[in-house]
Order: structure tokens, then C-alpha cells, then sequence
């Protein structure tokens, strides 16, 4: 029992890095805040974690358990902060808080799951597997609670969770480690770093295309994304038998290429992300998997490099988002302003009456306008709501949607294929290790 | 060779997502380029003369367009407000004076294209030919403009 709780514990402690992602806009609404300011509720937590994640290890080796309770209790009460935010401000500080409370939870509960489990081996694998699980279903996940209860019920609901966890765990104890930790294995870390740098378009941008390009409810995006992580569980729990460094660079050209498969679609639709899906959840399985495993192997000391590949994969995340953010901010004010253009010429060239035609493009800018002003991406049958339900206005708004996800799906192609490059540079740091192992 | 089998193995499984998704036209799913307002476009067969006049409307708007150095989608979008057309106008660098001569230029065309699609006569396009030659165009914009206001 204890073990599904500290699985449960390191999930949603993951979780958070991604989970907020649909909640954005509706974050953005209420605390009227620019785009670039609203990521900063991403941004801040996979910093914090990130920057915190080894010093938290070194005192969780010291104290696990009172590491795992400080963290548990930190984390529940900025959930609660961050559920009852009064103002942007106070949000974005406590999620830094809350990552600091996730940093102790994690690195401590690897220490915790070698007790509980009695193998260090099988905590490990226990460990990478909650972890992945909980940062490729957080943005479902906070998706589905956003439609259902409100952006500030992904964070409140959190608070029971730490705590029924914390109390089904009392009673628990772990050795502290009294072997000195040694230096990070650099190029796994580094390479997990980059591989890291580009799923954030796996984890954050396919849902927001589902979601807010393709128009998907969050619930059946929810379902969609979770081809990915089924593909990681599966790949890892199957792994063919391979060298690491081989299972790595496997893992890599994975995750790479159904990044770059993602750019390439060729039509809108959610079935178009599977096999891509499917691709980067089986490289995710493999090179996170083999990545970590080979910055702990041979290590005295899990908790403080595991802290060290937490603290890589988050510093990847904030890379990943610094990068991508601005790349597809910009394709979407270019795909926008092509969009309009395309629709403008559907219009034109359409068989309704001339004047239809001046009313109907004058809704379709007011439409643009607004979701602009939100943040949105237009809606075209809210600007058919009550037209005429002939053959000729029902082809017209085929034909808008149509160029409206192109415009989209391509806004995306971009980003996608920047993650797919950053991924890639990761066979760099691969091939020295390849060397240092041969 | 054995040791990098899973390598090509994972180059394979990229290889059969990647290229289909490119033979199906991956690359190039973004929205239709919109056409060049210069080219003389299919005259539809009219069915009455409210369609004969929308396309000479489309027609004129071509070859504005076409004077303007831009797309007739462009110009359509920038007479929708008076900030957009003085946007338009400074992007552009155009003067009343090229808003007129590219009216000009752009109703003569009309004219020619519906003549040679056959949907007005000789006679009739001779007419038009000489009232676009001789009504100054700022009274054609001023028209069009007070005749806008009177739409939805």
C-alpha cells in the first residue's frame, strides 16, 4: 500500500509541472495578464524545481521521512495557496513554494520506495515510471478538473491528496545515507536535459493543439494523449534486451522523429497524433528510462542523483518553454494574419448572396478579433449560429474551418520540429558516453 | 552490424510514420495561398444580373488590387474600417491619388473581363468603358462609400 501512495506522491508532485497548461486561459481572464506573464505559472515552478531539486536531495539523504513530511506539508499548503490566489502575483510565488515542497517529496521518496520496496533497483524503476506517468497525464489532467470545477480546482484538490498520502505513510522509516554522494554523471544529465527541452512539445503542445487549435473537449483530449504514456509503460516494462547507451540513442531517434512526424501532419484531427504519439511514448520509455538509470548506476548515493536528473529534466522543461513559447507565439500571429487572408478569399469565391458575403467577413473579423483579445483561437460556428442551414452556407463554413486548421496545425509544425532538433542534439552528449562505456 | 540494429530499427519506425505523412502532403497543410490579383480569373456562367455585377465587383477588385501592388483579400479587408484602411494605407505608402487610378485601372478591367467572358455586350461595355474614362473616380469611391452605409 505504502508504495502506490509514494507512486501517487511522485506523480502528482511531477504532475504539477505540466498540469496548469489548459488552465492558462482561463488564468489569463481572470488576473487580466499578458500571454508571455501567464506562462510564467509553468516557467516558475519547473525553475524552482529545477534549481532546488539537488539541494532538497542532499536533505533528504540526511532525513528522509522528515524530508518527505516538511515537502508534503509545504506542497499541500501552496496548493492551497495557489487554489486561492488572490492576485497573479501571489499565484506564481506559491507555485515556486509548491515546487519547493515537490523537490523534497521527490528526492526523498526514491529513499522511501528502497525501503519500502527493499531493493534500490526496483525503487528506481518504480520511481522513473511514477514520474513519467505524472508528467504526460498532468496536462490532461488539468484539463478535464479546468472544464469540470475551475482552474483552482487542479490546485486545491491536490491538498487532500498530500495529506491522505502523508497519513497513510506515517510510521515509515529509511536509513539516512552516510556514503559521500560523488560528482553527477555530466553527459546522461546533459543529455537528459535536452531530451527533456524537447517533450515539452509532447506534453504541453499537443494537448493545446487538441484543446484550443482543434477544438477537442479536454476530457476526449484527456484520452487522446494517453497513447504516450501507455507507450513509455509499455516500452519500459518490455524493454528488448539491448546495451543502455544503444536503448538510448533508440529512445532519442524515437522522440525525435515523431516530434518530427507531429510537424508534418497532413490533415487536422486527433487521429494524425497517434502513430507520432506512439513513437515519442516508446523513445520516452526508453531514454528516460536508460538516461537515469545510467546517471545512477554504480552511485552509493540515488537520492542526490536522482535529484540531479530531476533537476535536469526540469532545467530541460524551462529551456523547452523559453524556446518553444516565442517560436509558435509568432507562427500563430503569422498563421493568423494567412488564415484571415484565406478566409477572406473563401468568402469571395463563395455562392452566397454578394451582401451575405460582406456581413458574414465582418463577423468572421469581429470573431478574430475577440478571440484575439482572449487569447483564443477563433470559433467559426459561432459566427454560422443562426445562418440559413442551406448547402451553400454549410459547405462555406466547411471551407473556413478548414483554413482555420491549417492555419493552426501549421502555427504548430514550427515548434514541433524545433523540439524534435533539440531532442536530436541529445545523441551528442550520448556518443561521449558511448565512448566512456566502450 | 547487431549492435546497431535497434538504431536502424528506430530509424525504420520514424521512416514509416515520417514518410507517408510527407507523401500525403504534410509539408505543405497550411492555409491556400490566395491568388494573384494580376491573373484574369474563370468568369462564372451568370445565372442573373445581381451575379454578372458581383463579378464584375470581384473583377474591378482584381485589378485595384493588381494596380496596388497587393491581394484583392488584403484590399477587401482594409476598406472594413477606417483604422484599417489608414493602416493599409500607410503600410502601402498610398496616396488618394493611387486609390483613385487603381479604381480606375480596376473597373476598366472589370469591364474587359466581362466582356471577354461574354457577359455584356459590345456596345454595353463601350458605355462603361466611357463612364469609368470620364466620372471622376474620387466620385466612384465616394459613391461606394455612401452606398456602404446602407449595408448590414
Amino acid at each position: 500500500m505504502r508504495t502506490p501512495m509514494l507512486g501517487v506522491a511522485i506523480g502528482m508532485a511531477l504532475a504539477d509541472s505540466s498540469i496548469v497548461t489548459l488552465a492558462l486561459p482561463d488564468v489569463l481572464r481572470e488576473f487580466d495578464v499578458g500571454i508571455t506573464t501567464v506562462a510564467w505559472v509553468l516557467t516558475s515552478f519547473n525553475l524552482v524545481l529545477a534549481v532546488l531539486a539537488v539541494p532538497a536531495a542532499y536533505v533528504a539523504r540526511r532525513r528522509p521521512w522528515e524530508a518527505y513530511v516538511a515537502g508534503a506539508l509545504v506542497f499541500a499548503a501552496a496548493s492551497l495557496a495557489c487554489g486561492s490566489a488572490p492576485s497573479f502575483e501571489v499565484l506564481v510565488g506559491a507555485r515556486c513554494v509548491q515546487a519547493a515542497g515537490a523537490a523534497l517529496i521527490v528526492t526523498a521518496a526514491l529513499d522511501l520506495l528502497s525501503e519500502t520496496l527493499r531493493s534500490p533497483e526496483r525503487a528506481f524503476r518504480v520511481w522513473i515510471t511514477a514520474g513519467i506517468l505524472g508528467a504526460a497525464l498532468g496536462p490532461a489532467a488539468g484539463g478535464v478538473l479546468t472544464q469540470v470545477l475551475g482552474w483552482r480546482s487542479i490546485f486545491l484538490l491536490q491538498v487532500p491528496v498530500a495529506i491522505v498520502v502523508l497519513i497513510a505513510l506515517r510510521g515509515l522509516e529509511a536509513q539516512p545515507l552516510p556514503a559521500p554522494a560523488g560528482r553527477p554523471h555530466l553527459t546522461a544529465n546533459l543529455a537528459l536535459l535536452l531530451v527533456s527541452g524537447g517533450l515539452v512539445a509532447a506534453l504541453f503542445l499537443i494537448v493545446l493543439l487538441l484543446v484550443d487549435g482543434w477544438s477537442m473537449s479536454p476530457a476526449a483530449a484527456g484520452l487522446v494523449v494517453t497513447v504516450m504514456p501507455a507507450a513509455a509503460i509499455a516500452v519500459s516494462r518490455f524493454r528488448p534486451k539491448m546495451g543502455v547507451v544503444t536503448e538510448i540513442a533508440s529512445g532519442v531517434i524515437l522522440v525525435s522523429g515523431g516530434l518530427a512526424a507531429l510537424a508534418f501532419m497532413p490533415r487536422a484531427g486527433w487521429a494524425w497524433t497517434i502513430p507520432p504519439q506512439l513513437l515519442v511514448g516508446a523513445g520516452l520509455g526508453l531514454a528516460l528510462a536508460g538516461l537515469t538509470e545510467i546517471a545512477l548506476r554504480g552511485r552509493a548515493d540515488q537520492v542526490v542523483h536522482g535529484g540531479w536528473t530531476i533537476a535536469a529534466r526540469h532545467a530541460g522543461v524551462v529551456l523547452g518553454l523559453v524556446l518553444l513559447a516565442p517560436v509558435l507565439t509568432t507562427a500563430l500571429e503569422e498563421s493568423r494574419e494567412e488564415a484571415i487572408r484565406a478566409g477572406a478569399a473563401v468568402v469571395l469565391d463563395s455562392g452566397i448572396a454578394p451582401l451575405d458575403k460582406l456581413g458574414l467577413a465582418q463577423d468572421v473579423l469581429d470573431e478574430v478579433d475577440r478571440a484575439k483579445g482572449v487569447g483564443e483561437l477563433p470559433r467559426v460556428g459561432a459566427v454560422f449560429e443562426g445562418r440559413p442551414d442551406e448547402d451553400e452556407w454549410r459547405s462555406l463554413a466547411s471551407a473556413l474551418q478548414d483554413q482555420l486548421n491549417r492555419a493552426v496545425t501549421s502555427a504548430f509544425s514550427r515548434p514541433f520540429l524545433l523540439a524534435a532538433l533539440l531532442a536530436l542534439a541529445a545523441l551528442v552528449p550520448i556518443a561521449f558516453m558511448r565512448r566512456r562505456t566502450a | 552490424m547487431r549492435r546497431a540494429l535497434p538504431l536502424l530499427v528506430a530509424l525504420g519506425l520514424v521512416a514509416a510514420v515520417v514518410l507517408p505523412y510527407l507523401a500525403l502532403g504534410g509539408a505543405s497543410f497550411e492555409p491556400t495561398p490566395v491568388a494573384d490579383p494580376c491573373q484574369v480569373r474563370d468568369w462564372r456562367d451568370p445565372g442573373d444580373v445581381d451575379e454578372v455585377l458581383e463579378q464584375i465587383a470581384l473583377s474591378a477588385l482584381d485589378g485595384a488590387a493588381c494596380v496596388l501592388g497587393v491581394s484583392r483579400e488584403d484590399l477587401v479587408l482594409a476598406v472594413r474600417s477606417e483604422e484599417s484602411l489608414d493602416a493599409f494605407a500607410e503600410e502601402h505608402g498610398i496616396s488618394r491619388d493611387d486609390a483613385e487610378q487603381a479604381v480606375r485601372d480596376g473597373l476598366l478591367r472589370a469591364v474587359e473581363d466581362a466582356e471577354g467572358a461574354g457577359a455584356i455586350g459590345g456596345i454595353v461595355a463601350t458605355l462603361a468603358r466611357r463612364t469609368v474614362e470620364s466620372v471622376p473616380p474620387w466620385l466612384v469611391i465616394e459613391t461606394l462609400e455612401s452606398l456602404s452605409r446602407f449595408l448590414p
